[in-house]
């Protein structure tokens, strides 16, 4: 059975160090026997190929028009048909691959780079940084996360960097709560007592001996985080505070497209086909993750 | 218990001040001012008659005095006109949508609640075996569709082939139909999945066995011992879940014309209608805390393991 | 020998100004012209409208109810005071409106005459006009009507179009505070005396447009901003508001204090409140009797044996352009403006992009309204701009772009609109760069933040559109490219000939002077490539086969309520049906 590398030597204690590589080990073992999220991350994987290849792989650039050829069903040219400019919809779907995947992923980033660091601080440190902080989180929460975005979005007007921003600066708040969550319950335990007596600094600790244990819940957190964040985006785009055209992304080609669905009814359902799948890979890929590194299901 | 209730209640009076802070500023910090005509063709207002609507809505004055008059009224529960509607008071408004939005999100909550606990329940006892699969798979897919590419969907198919309902509006029940539907789809898998995960755990546990062990009848072990203990967390995302569809989705209200909150949201926001955003955020506010105060209430309840000093 | 209809019209005024009578002019214009039916153009009543538009033998259905939808809350129902708050006009009536083919004729005012000059114009009001609770109507309604839409301190909504009354400018900017300086006077109560800042040609076609509705004064100064309300509003017009539920739907039925009541069929018009992504399900689930068809589901209707029948095209006036900033590079070089000009093709945008929702555009004025300039007579004007790549590319010879290189940063900006617009300026970007190797970023703005930024002149490369107010050159021209506007000035672009001609058009009282003045304007306007025009609109609809009585126009185009045409319902009827 293949090992998990050796994590190199660091100042973390022995005891630590086995305990992360064995958590590590075997929660990759049973992640690997879920079909399911196998199948989930090689679609991910798949995606990101795509997202990462699309100017080699599709056969169209994504802004080319043909003007006599618009409206046309799947057919051997335009595998997937066109839309209204003659444009072919599958390259378009392949380069909003890269459009609906960066989304996901840097809002996501922005949302830990902020959430994180926040929870953190607030969980160890406690006293009245954390009040103050989980105050802020509460009136963060109180918003309807949708709404919130749309009126960051009127203020910052559309965008992609726009959009990265208004998901990010709503969304941090739950991984906020769950960092803090942990660091509260593990700064507690042994380890990290072991730690503080070593000589090792509060920041040390945090970021070397706490984060690592932490990552579990923050992790799984990430990969519910991602689709959200391209469901989100999706429904900018459908409201018309999305991405400006003729940037293909899948959640504004279903919105813009919305009002074909009964005369070309594969200018939306293809994308939002691609929608489903990228959230339901992530879903299973997210589920497996839990599975696997919850050690409630150490049997 | 009280005292708690006390002490969380005083809590909102802060967290709403900070929310009316904040949206006041993302509002005043967005271009566009509401007194711009909207329509196609206008032209600008003489300076002027701006510099009348101006004093009419209390927009000459410095932005930090604005905030600290509707602060004063809002306290009183007057929020002012709507910059949009131009003969209607927001607190009117409000009053005539709120309660559709409503009424539309419990209907949908129950039905997720249904389904959900339903699907969530099934999938946990027959774990791992096909069923688990299909309900696991169909709130898979209820939550990774778009609701808005749902709901013409569901128009096409039950309004326009099968001629049972009409397309939209909300008189009579069967305007209530798809509107739930569509929106209860989402909740209702989440529900599913969050059930069948603390079901799971819950069947593990030792009384569990003890229960079995006793010899008690499966189907009473699992509806009395499980199913009730497996609610508990469930309550908690319960809460919060009806909190977000009660506030109105704004697709599902556009496409079915549902005339509830969740509209004039956005509406007001392209109209830069300042006290109808201001009152319709305040209000969303109060009413998810009030809800997660709740569920956390009935979570004392329920489970006699907590304890709330 | 043919005769401009708008010219018998202007003429037959001048003739009763001189007290010749209809009969004498009738002889006199028919034996010129050949044409009998010249009565409907001329500024008289014909006992012909005043009969019913129903034909004999026709079975009516029981209930003559209209159902209509509107796509937004209404903001307001005052339309004296919001011309745009999204409401239904004819729940009050105006001195003139317009038949079908674009001409004004009279309405609560049975007839009116211009002094010489053509700066003061009486409107004689007809007798035993009411409101709905029974108070007269009467020309000091009118007075006290117009100097409220004049007060700066109600902030009407569009009254820029009203400048041409004597003060009314400096009124509405707060120069002159007495609002009884206005140049309108109530002679008596049934004769209303317009005093103007100059010779204005067009003036009663302005009377026709519906910002020049009314307000019931009692009911406003008692009731405030509440007055629209169903349960206090008075209203003067074919209908009444009979009842408002907020955000759902209103309902309107027939005023029984209407003058003509016994001319209009229908009862009651109910309007709910859908959106446009849900009116065409609604329509087909037969929950309403018309529809205006969104081009993405046109093909799909044109192929339905069934829809087919109840599809109906009509003109909507309005002009999709593009406008280069002469103030930002690249578009100061006028060089690079013809080469735009000569780049978009027109006709592929119209026929393929928006499926034949669009007519290639030659000029500023669209079919169906005086001042058109027909291609057959005028072929000059469709050569100015017309699609031509190489000629295009060959513009840019000598200028610092040629051959399609070096072009700056350029930003198409429009307005958020319907899917069409946004269709056409991909179209556009496509054009502009496969032709002039010139990449533009396509730039949606949300209305208000467009506009603000459009009136500031900040944007470098703008896709807009003009929907005609009234039917005269006047308001395409100069409401629109006049560089002396007073306020909401489009583009920079300015051109002093131009603007004589403007001014010239506006005081000429000679129908077609007036014509060939504005032709010329728009000679100097194309040559300096002040506009690139794209499209003129076309609009299809679809109406319920029960629905009949839809007016047409000369060219037997259906005639549908709009933002100048708005009295189609006056002749509408319903059928017996299933």
């Amino acid at each position: 059975m293949a090992r998990a590398p050796a994590r190199p030597a660091s100042l973390s204690p022995p005891q630590a160090q086995s305990q992360s590589a064995s958590l590590w080990t075997h929660a990759w073992r049973r992640l690997r026997r879920n079909k399911l999220a196998v199948a989930g991350g090689i679609a991910i994987i798949l995606l990101a190929l795509l997202a990462i290849g699309a100017d080699v792989i599709a056969p169209y650039h994504y802004t080319t028009p043909n003007f006599g050829r618009n409206f046309e069903f799947p057919n051997r040219e335009f595998l997937l048909g066109t839309d209204h400019l003659g444009r072919d919809v599958l390259s378009r779907i392949i380069y909003g691959a890269r459009v609906s995947m960066t989304v996901g992923v840097v809002a996501e980033c922005i949302v830990l780079a902020i959430g994180v660091p926040l929870g953190a601080l607030a969980g160890y440190y406690g006293g009245r940084l954390d009040m103050i902080l989980m105050r802020f989180v509460d009136v963060m929460y109180a918003f309807p996360r949708l709404l919130f975005v749309i009126m960051i979005m009127s203020m910052l007007g559309r965008g992609l960097l726009n959009i990265f921003i208004a998901i990010g600066l709503t969304g941090w708040v739950r991984v906020a709560r769950l960092t803090r969550a942990q660091m509260l319950s593990l700064k507690e335990r042994e380890f990290c007592e072991a730690a503080r007596a070593a000589g090792a600094g509060n920041l040390a600790i945090i970021v070397r001996h706490l984060l690592p244990n932490a990552l579990t819940p923050i992790i799984i957190s990430l990969t519910f985080g991602i689709p959200e964040a391209i469901f989100t985006e999706a429904a900018l785009s459908f409201i018309g505070v999305g991405i400006s055209p003729p940037t293909p992304s899948w959640g504004q080609m279903v919105g813009e497209n919305q009002q074909f669905i009964r005369s070309y009814w594969y200018l939306c359902v293809f994308p939002a086909t691609g929608i489903a799948s990228i959230m339901l890979a992530f879903t299973f890929l997210g589920d497996g993750l839990r599975d696997a590194l919850d050690p409630k299901l150490n049997e | 218990m009280v005292p708690y209730m006390i002490r969380r209640l005083l809590w909102m009076v802060p967290t709403l001040l900070a929310m009316a802070l904040i949206t006041f500023t993302i509002m005043h910090l967005t271009p566009g001012s509401p007194l711009d005509p909207v329509a196609d063709n206008a032209n600008p207002l003489s300076p002027e008659a701006q510099r009348n609507m101006a004093k009419q809505y209390g927009l000459d004055k410095p932005v930090w005095q604005q905030f600290v008059i509707f602060l004063a009224k809002a306290v009183r529960g007057d929020f002012g006109s709507s910059y949009v509607y131009k003969n209607r008071a927001v607190h009117e408004i409000i009053r005539q949508a709120f309660p559709v939005s409503l009424h539309l999100g419990g209907m949908a909550l129950a039905v997720a609640l249904v389904g959900g606990l339903t699907l969530g329940i099934s999938a946990a006892v027959y774990q791992n075996r096909p069923v688990d699969y299909l309900c696991s798979l169909t709130a898979m897919l209820a939550v990774a569709l778009p609701n808005f590419v749902v709901a013409v969907f569901f128009i096409l198919f039950f309004s326009l082939m099968l001629q049972l309902v009409p397309t939209g509006g909300w008189d009579a029940p069967s305007h209530w139909l798809l509107p739930t539907l569509t929106l209860a789809l989402g909740p209702m898998a989440i529900i599913a999945r969050f059930t069948r995960s603390t079901m799971i755990d819950v069947i593990r546990a030792d009384f569990v066995r003890t229960a079995r062990a006793k010899g008690l009848h499966e189907c009473r072990v699992i509806l009395v011992h499980v199913v009730k203990n497996a609610m508990i967390p469930v309550l908690t995302i319960v809460g919060p879940l009806f909190a977000g569809i009660g506030t109105g989705s704004f697709f599902v209200e556009t496409i079915f014309r549902v005339p509830g909150l969740g509209r004039f949201f956005v509406e007001s926001m392209t109209g830069r209608d300042y006290p109808m955003i201001m009152a319709v955020v305040l209000l969303y506010g109060v009413f998810l805390a009030l809800m997660n105060l709740l569920v956390d209430l009935l979570y004392g309840v329920l489970d006699p393991r907590i304890r709330y000093a | 020998m043919q005769i401009d209809h708008a010219q018998v019209a202007l003429l037959a005024e001048r003739l009763h100004a001189l007290g010749v009578g209809r009969r004498e002019f009738l002889k006199v214009v028919g034996a010129l012209t050949g044409a009998v039916a010249v009565g409907s153009t001329l500024g008289w009543d014909t006992s012909a409208q005043a009969q019913r538009s129903v034909p004999a033998g026709t079975k009516l259905a029981k209930e003559q109810v209209f159902r209509y939808a509107i796509p937004n809350e209404p903001s307001s129902m005052d339309v004296n005071r919001y011309l745009y708050g999204g409401s239904d006009a004819l729940i009050f009536a105006w001195l003139m409106k317009f038949d079908p083919n674009y001409k004004a004729i009279p309405w609560l005012a049975e007839r009116y005459e211009a002094n010489p000059v053509g700066d003061v114009y009486t409107f004689y009001l007809r007798q035993g006009l009411k409101w709905s609770n029974g108070d007269p109507v009467t020309a000091h309604d009118f007075v006290w009507s117009y100097q409220r839409k004049l007060d700066p301190a109600v902030a009407a909504d569009y009254v820029g179009f009203f400048y041409d009354l004597k003060n009314a400018e400096k009124i509405n900017k707060g120069e002159i505070k007495d609002l009884a300086q206005l140049g309108v006077k109530a002679q008596d109560d049934l004769t209303l005396e317009f005093t103007l800042e100059g010779p204005r040609g067009y003036f009663p076609v302005l009377m026709a447009y519906a910002a020049t509705a009314p307000a019931h004064r009692a009911s406003v100064e008692k009731h405030g901003d509440k007055w629209t309300e169903p349960e206090n509003i008075v209203c003067n017009g074919i209908f009444t508001l009979e009842s408002w539920d907020h955000n759902k739907q209103f309902t309107l039925k027939k005023n029984p204090t209407y003058f003509e009541k016994d001319k209009i069929t229908l009862d009651k018009v109910v309007r709910p409140i859908i959106a446009r992504q849900a009116v065409l399900l609604a329509y087909e689930n037969n929950e309403i009797d018309f529809v205006e068809v969104p081009s993405s589901d046109l093909k799909r209707i044109q192929n339905d044996p069934k829809l087919s029948n109840e599809l109906t095209l009509y003109d909507a006036p309005i002009t999709w352009y593009l406008t280069p900033q002469v103030t930002h590079p690249p578009f100061d070089d006028l060089r690079v403006r013809r080469a735009v000009s000569h780049a978009i093709d027109r006709r592929t945008i119209a026929e393929k992009v928006i499926q034949g929702q669009g007519i290639p555009a030659y000029a500023y004025i669209p079919p169906g309204l005086p001042g058109y300039i027909d291609a057959a007579k005028h072929p000059k004007f469709v050569e100015m701009q017309k699609f031509d790549p190489k000629r295009a590319m060959e513009s840019l010879k000598g200028s610092k772009y040629e051959g399609g290189k070096n072009w700056p940063k350029i930003t198409l900006t429009m307005r958020e609109e319907g899917p069409n617009p946004k269709a056409m300026a991909e179209a556009i970007q496509a054009m502009l760069a496969q032709h002039l190797h010139m990449n533009a970023e396509l730039e949606i703005l949300e209305q208000r933040v467009f506009r603000e930024r459009l009136w500031k002149l900040d944007l470098q490369f703008i896709f807009i559109r003009w929907f005609a107010d009234y039917p005269d050159p006047h308001n395409e021209y100069y409401d629109t490219l006049y560089s002396k506007l007073a306020g909401g000035r489009r583009q920079a672009w300015s051109n002093a000939q131009f603007d004589t001609l403007l001014e010239q058009g506006r005081a000429e009282l000679d129908g077609d002077k007036r014509l060939e003045i504005y032709r010329q304007a728009e000679e100097v306007l194309q040559q300096d490539v002040g506009y690139v025009p794209v499209v003129w609109g076309v609009f299809f609809g679809m109406f319920k086969p029960w629905m009949q009585g839809v007016p047409r126009n000369n060219q037997e185009k259906v005639m549908v309520d709009g933002n100048i045409y708005r009295w189609a319902r006056e002749h509408m009827y319903i059928v017996e049906h299933a």
